[in-house]
């Protein structure tokens, strides 16, 4: 029995939740064109230090996050493969690790 | 890959199992071999895929596609929306045109229609100035809803005229829909009453308990004679002509939950076009049901879901409100942030002009939020809010109905917590059985290919 038959939406929230999931995969097969070692384009590979700028009036007042905060910009379920701890493929316990990325990150291995 | 379970309910059903996902509102039907491997692996807080063998991962990544799954440390769960009220527009005012009743239930919670007041009738330029004023804050909506209620509305008909004319006129300046809507005992739908509704399409709800001995065991009139023949009387007018949906409203004391069925088709024979029932509020201690009566009471609502999977088999919607509203939320997967729209663009107006979170608070100060000269305050509904909600979020956070419920209804919490003093939670174990019910229901109509039934229900909340 395919994967559809086990599965099944039952309402509308659901139906939304499998067209979701359908494009996501799209998205991915799209990226992977040319082969599946081809680094994707569409995100960045270096560190873009000022998207972390602190918008708020608390410290670091207009100031850019500490470096460490870097480390989480692209983990969890972004999978692109920046130079991160992604917790997809290298780091698949960062979570338990590393909960506190300014304390912990020395942690990283 | 290291996962995590998201928050998820399983309920039996034949040949597999219905999957209901907490946060998403979203409702799955998984064959047995699913339902079997996400018992095997539903355990502890974390899950490596890349450890699961060949066979049962491929079964978990069609749950992880579906949502059941999510990458470990994600925060997959939202956080409660923090509402502004001053930008939420007001949608449903209701108004309390009569503090006053000419019936005596027994189960009345406003104290017979006063609201533990002396009785008061709304002044007519009140009730236009209400109108106004539910049709000036409504900011972009197009539609917004005027309940007419009381005590009984229709001991003050220069007031019921005034607020239909005045809804009237704001509809034709605006272009707003104005819906209005008037529950009534139905003692006093006397011809011109009748022409008045249909003329002005006002949707009524009657309040009618049943056949006649379980009515008047609880609605009588001032002097002690039940009301049932002369609001029956009344009622073929009423319906014959009809230019909108007329309802019955029933309120049922728990001694006579075991006759919910009979109470529906006797509606239903009179002719009305939708009956829901209501179980009565413990107004009173010696209104709190037992256990036994509790499951009558689900029993009753369980034989009507059956009737009502039996009815959209032949393609016709049972009008039985209760499951109606339920399933047609569960259709489209709403979750709630909120239990009820009580102070977030629904306010009650009491026959003074002042301004109520909700029309079964009305006449208890900590719920008072303002009044139509001034506005209400936010802070106020914030304040009145919190009152009966502060304290709840850890006890629901782990409930699989919270998304559903939301906490219940503001009043029957006061009710049993503040009033009777009773613990927290104690209708807890009911709505969830209800509220399973309805998904039980609603897998079982999609189950049978009751798409017709299924789009009504859509359009029902849509609209």
């Amino acid at each position: 029995m395919d994967k559809k038959k086990r599965i099944e939406a039952l309402n509308e929230k659901a139906r939304a939740i499998e067209a979701l999931a359908s494009g996501e995969q799209k998205s991915v097969a799209a990226l992977q064109e040319g082969g599946a070692l081809n680094m994707p384009v569409g995100c960045t590979t270096i560190f873009d230090t000022g998207w972390e700028t602190n918008p708020r009036a608390t410290n670091p007042v207009g100031m850019c996050q500490p470096s460490s905060h870097d480390y989480l910009g692209c983990a969890g379920d972004c999978w692109w493969p920046a130079q991160n701890p992604d917790g997809m493929t290298n780091t698949l316990d960062l979570e338990q690790i590393c909960s506190s990325i300014s304390r912990d990150w020395r942690d990283i291995k | 890959m290291l996962c995590e379970w998201t928050d998820h309910q399983v309920f039996g059903a034949r040949d597999g199992a219905i999957l209901f996902g907490v946060d998403q509102g979203s409702l799955f039907f998984i064959d047995a071999e699913t339902r079997d491997a996400l018992a095997r692996w539903n355990h502890g807080p974390t899950l490596d895929l890349d450890a699961v063998p060949p066979a049962d991962r491929e079964i978990l990544e069609g749950l992880r596609t579906a949502r059941f799954l999510a990458p470990a440390g994600v925060r997959h769960r939202l956080a409660a929306a923090d509402f502004d009220i001053a930008a939420i527009p007001l949608t449903t005012m209701v108004l309390e045109v009569a503090q006053d009743c000419n019936l005596n239930c027994t189960y009345c919670y406003a104290d017979g229609g006063s609201y533990g007041r002396a009785a008061r009738f709304l002044d007519p330029d009140t009730a236009r100035q209400a109108v106004r004023k539910l049709v000036a804050d409504s900011a972009d909506r197009d539609t917004v809803t005027l309940v007419i209620f009381g005590g009984e509305p229709l001991l003050n008909m220069p007031a019921v005229e005034a607020a239909v004319l005045e809804a009237r006129i704001q509809s034709q300046q605006t272009g707003k829909q104005v819906f209005v809507s008037l529950t009534t005992n139905g003692t006093l739908l006397k011809p011109a009453i009748i022409d008045f509704i249909h003329a002005n399409r006002i949707a009524v709800s009657v309040s009618l308990d049943g056949p006649a001995d379980l009515h008047d065991a609880n609605r009588p009139c001032l002097k002690g004679k039940g009301s049932y023949a002369t609001i029956t009387d009344n009622l073929a007018g009423l319906l014959s002509g009809a230019t909108a949906p007329v309802a019955a409203r029933v309120t049922l004391t728990p001694d006579q939950w075991p006759r919910i069925e009979e109470v529906f088709f006797h509606l239903m024979d009179l002719g009305f076009h939708e009956v829901g029932i209501a179980p009565v509020s413990p107004v009173r201690r010696n209104l709190l049901p037992d256990a036994a009566q509790e499951e009558a009471l689900l029993q009753g609502f369980s034989a009507m879901a059956g009737i009502f999977l039996k009815a959209a088999k032949t393609n016709r919607l049972l009008p039985f409100t209760n499951l109606i509203d339920l399933l047609a939320r569960l259709h489209l997967g709403q979750t709630k942030s909120v239990s009820c729209g009580a102070g977030y663009g629904y306010l009650a107006v009491d026959a003074a002009g002042s301004f109520y979170v909700c029309h079964r608070l009305v006449g208890d100060e900590n719920f008072l939020v303002g009044n139509l000269d001034d506005g209400a305050v936010p802070a106020e509904i914030r304040r009145a809010l919190d009152s009966v909600t502060c304290g709840k979020q850890e006890m629901c956070s782990s409930c699989w109905a919270r998304t559903l419920c939301s906490g219940g209804c503001h009043y029957e919490n006061h009710l049993r917590e503040n009033q009777l003093g009773l613990p927290p939670g104690g209708s807890c174990d009911f709505i969830r059985r209800w509220f399973q019910l309805g998904i039980e229901v609603y897998a079982e109509l999609r189950r049978t290919g009751a798409e017709e039934i299924l789009q009504r229900l859509g359009k029902r909340v849509k609209c």
